[in-house]
């Protein structure tokens, strides 16, 4: 698939910015220069834009910052939120979906937890999301753009399911992205020690050319710092990272 | 002078139960929907801030967190549910334990 990488002033986090940074300095080692073009930008796009599919953590606690970026299959996902109660968080959001052409979407979201149920030994949410910013194809300008989001979970200290969707909407973008989600965790983890979960997502994202991933991943997090890494069924890496500070 | 005596005993047991405790004490307190450490994290980042806390300790098997109190210093019932709402979570009940705090992390 022919995939265009050009500056495009609503993605924030493409080639062009990370070619100024020190980092990019170190990539361009010997064996790096080796590489293709072609391959040489699925890497760093692959590297820097790891994105997640479902944001775990629309808001978290009070005062919180939280970080959030991976990739999974098409799709790449960065937000920054700040929770400025436990049941609300605004902050920004971007995503991309890799296709014939890339199409892009940044803007700023504010994020709700509509309800949560706080059992004795469970935790269910629903979350929803607004978002408006520009949206476009990479190298062919944008336009104003809406985005939002639902999320539901429920969790306990061996299962997890999870429910995502969201939407991008603008005069040149329309994009879904639907996913379901279960794990387990195969030992109980207490607070201080890595907690390891095994999950199963399946995935679908409107108008792109393979639209529906299932995606094996195992998730670890302990203390503040959060991980996933896993691959679609066609081979596409998925790697999010997440942080509370 | 009986009188005297009287009155200072008086007067000193009266400051003393008004005082902050003079010793380090545990509190601790349940709390419903504690089932993944990276979602409780805020209850760490809230309590560490109070002054007259000095240890913070989260059990998700037993859902309870666990506080030391500084020496002479107390937290309130109202400011440790005020701090599990903010993180999120549904407190349940608040103790103040004779354990310390060591003990009452070991169970």
């Amino acid at each position: 698939m022919h995939r265009r990488r050009k500056s495009d002033p609503a993605w924030p986090f493409g080639f062009c910015d990370f070619q100024k940074t020190s980092q990019h300095r170190l990539v361009q080692s010997h064996l790096f220069s080796q590489l293709t073009q072609t391959k040489k930008l699925k890497i760093i796009s692959t590297s820097i834009l790891l994105a997640a599919s479902a944001a775990a953590h629309p808001v978290a606690f009070e005062a919180a910052y939280q970080l959030m970026f991976g990739t999974a299959g098409d799709v790449q996902n960065f937000e920054l939120y700040r929770s400025y109660s436990a049941q609300a968080a605004w902050g920004i959001h971007a995503m991309r979906f890799e296709g014939a052409e890339d199409e892009v979407f940044t803007g700023l979201q504010h994020n709700w937890l509509l309800k949560r149920w706080n059992l004795p030994s469970a935790q269910a949410n629903v979350y929803a999301g607004l978002g408006a910013g520009l949206a476009g194809e990479v190298g062919n300008g944008s336009s104003p753009a809406g985005i939002g989001f639902f999320r539901a979970d429920y969790e306990t200290r061996r299962v997890y399911t999870a429910f995502d969707a969201k939407l991008v909407e603008s005069a040149d973008v329309s994009r879904g992205v639907f996913s379901a989600a279960v794990g387990i965790a195969p030992y109980k983890a207490d607070f201080d020690q890595l907690n390891t979960w095994l999950i199963l997502q399946v995935e679908h994202v409107t108008g792109m050319e393979e639209n529906l991933d299932i995606v094996p991943k195992v998730r670890f997090f302990k203390g503040p710092y959060f991980l996933e890494l896993g691959s679609t069924l066609r081979g596409q890496p998925v790697a999010n990272f997440m942080i509370h500070f | 002078m009986k009188i005297l005596s009287v009155i200072s005993l008086l007067v000193l047991s009266a400051s003393l139960a008004h005082a902050a405790p003079d010793r380090v004490a545990t509190v601790k307190a349940t709390v419903n929907g504690m089932v993944c450490s990276f979602c409780a994290q805020g209850i760490l980042a809230h309590f560490k801030k109070h002054p007259a806390v000095s240890n913070v300790h989260v059990d998700l098997t037993r859902k309870l967190v666990l506080l030391e109190e500084r020496k002479g210093k107390s937290i309130t019932d109202k400011e440790i549910n005020e701090y599990i709402k903010k993180s999120g979570f549904e407190p349940v009940k608040v103790e103040r334990v004779k354990e310390s705090f060591d003990e009452a992390k070991g169970g």
